[in-house]
């Protein structure tokens, strides 16, 4: 006999209501009861930049763009490193909701990310009004280019973080690994170093590491005001949609039984 | 009309006898293959349970602890997935499997009012309109900002219980959740559950008390051991669980 278990309930009508209801709760109680509220997210990666930015214009004097540059680098990897840690603890942060009632759960995934979404947003308008003002004028096809960078990686985000949490539920070592391979990857991206300072025969291998790529076509359309070639663009697409294609099919594979480790 | 039809649901568990969480664990126990499956010994939970619930119905079950009942109740709101077997429900599907699942006891009622809504399916307007009326029938309108940490364990669970039934869709699935509180809001729980049965919900609901299946099922079912020993009316199946009990 086959297995099938068929639910009529109406799919689409709360969703929005679920989803905007978690990303609002989950923002309330994560600064509930410190004085600093939200700040505390933007604090982070200011301070990071300001020891960095102290430490490393020293050896790159050269460049006069380096402050920019970094801060437009430790933002997004901000974004990537805290999206996707939240993402991957995100089922297990939510048992206590999956176990008893009956909602999609890739909401809980999708909204995990959604604080680290907001924090990279504020840092975007800005960067974009500090660069406007005082370096050079941004047009709406760099400020446009610059949104669908942020978009394509929120995309690639999810698709880790579909994959992580349910991983997570069976290999529980998969979270430390994450962040042991986060470590590496800030050093591996070049936030705190110019590419240029790389040979060139490596900037493939370095490309193909998406934050690489996201954070400098973000560089070079905001800093320099160059747009990318058509080419690297539809090569962008295509590995976030890759990313996020795979995560989604190893989500449905493995979900509805993962949700029983809980 | 049938509103729920469950064919031959099978179920089990595969419990580790040695506990396999890390990669180290699973790389390590990888090298001893045979040592590994036979330390996993599997639970049946569900054997082969069959039976229909009609529309406007209200169907009891009832079994001791460890029977199967709570993983049969999961299985029909899809959150489990069943081994074998066929789970066919016609009308949209309210689980209440626990009181209070999703409390965040950092936000007020309203708040929680909304997320535990969300979470059962109300839509945004919906919950603006009932607000009111749940706070009002759980007693609470004058702790409506407190938050949940202050409430003592009896106000949350009539906030729970207030929320819950509001959210109330087609077919209403009950575990151990039917009354709460004290004896007044008791009488409360069941006057609303009155009028759920008279808008014509179908119901399915376990509980261990036997004047709750026999005063409010058309129908029940006795399990024990993950099978259907025992099909009748509400009351034949109370009395049957409570012989179960002391023979």
């Amino acid at each position: 006999m086959k297995t099938k278990t068929i639910i009529n309930n109406p799919p689409g009508a709360y969703l929005p209501g679920l989803i905007w209801t978690l990303i609002r709760t989950d923002f309330k109680t994560r600064y509930h009861g410190t004085l600093g509220g939200y700040l505390w997210a933007l604090v982070k990666p200011l301070t990071m930049f300001v020891v960095l930015y102290a430490v490393f214009s020293v050896i790159f004097t050269m460049d006069p763009n380096y402050s920019v540059n970094l801060i437009i680098g430790l933002f997004l990897w901000d974004f990537f490193s805290e999206a996707t840690k939240t993402g991957f603890l995100s089922l297990q942060a939510k048992t206590f909701l999956l176990t008893k009632t009956k909602f999609p759960s890739w909401v809980v995934v999708l909204t995990s990310v959604s604080s680290a979404l907001i924090t990279v947003i504020i840092f975007s308008i800005a960067t974009c009004i500090y660069i406007a003002i005082s370096r050079h004028h941004l047009g709406l096809l760099e400020i446009s280019c610059f949104g669908l960078y942020v978009f394509l990686f929120l995309v690639i985000i999810i698709g880790i973080s579909l994959a992580g949490s349910v991983l997570f539920l069976r290999y529980r070592d998969i979270n430390q690994i994450w962040e042991l391979l986060m470590q590496v990857g800030f050093f591996f991206t070049p936030i705190i170093y110019p590419l240029d300072i790389v040979p060139h025969k490596l900037h493939f291998f370095m490309y193909a590491w998406l934050p690489t790529a996201v954070i400098q076509f973000s560089r070079s359309v905001l800093v320099k005001g160059e747009i990318p070639t058509l080419t690297a663009h539809l090569m962008l697409v295509g590995s976030a949609a890759i990313v996020l294609f795979a995560g989604t099919f190893l989500y449905c594979r493995l979900a509805p039984h993962a949700l029983e480790r809980l | 009309m049938v509103a729920l039809d469950i064919q031959e649901l099978h179920k089990s568990f595969f419990i580790p006898t040695v506990k396999l969480d890390t990669l180290r664990e699973h790389v390590l126990n990888s090298f001893k293959l045979r040592k590994y499956f036979r330390n996993r010994r599997e639970l049946r939970v569900l054997s082969g349970v069959s039976f229909s619930v009609q529309a406007g119905e209200t169907v009891g079950i009832m079994g001791r602890n460890g029977s199967g009942k709570s993983t049969l109740l999961k299985i029909i709101t899809g959150i489990y997935q069943p081994d074998r077997g066929e789970v066919r429900c016609t009308i949209p599907i309210t689980p209440i499997l626990d009181l209070g699942v999703g409390w965040n006891p950092e936000l007020d009622a309203v708040d929680n009012i909304y997320l535990l809504g969300t979470v059962m399916g109300l839509t945004l307007r919906e919950l603006k309109t009932a607000k009111d009326d749940i706070l009002e029938f759980a007693g609470l309108q004058e702790f409506s900002r407190l938050e949940l940490k202050h409430y003592s364990s009896g106000m949350a669970m009539r906030l729970a219980y207030s929320v819950a039934f509001r959210a109330v869709r087609g077919l209403l699935i009950l575990d151990e959740v039917f009354a709460v509180g004290d004896m007044e809001f008791k009488e409360r729980c069941y006057k609303r559950y009155e009028e759920i049965r008279q808008a014509g919900h179908t119901v399915l609901m376990v509980s261990h008390n036997p004047l709750d299946i026999g005063r409010f099922c058309d129908h029940a079912i006795l399990i024990e051991g993950g099978k259907i020993v025992l099909e009748g009316n509400g009351e034949e199946i109370a009395r049957a669980y409570v012989q179960s009990l002391t023979s």
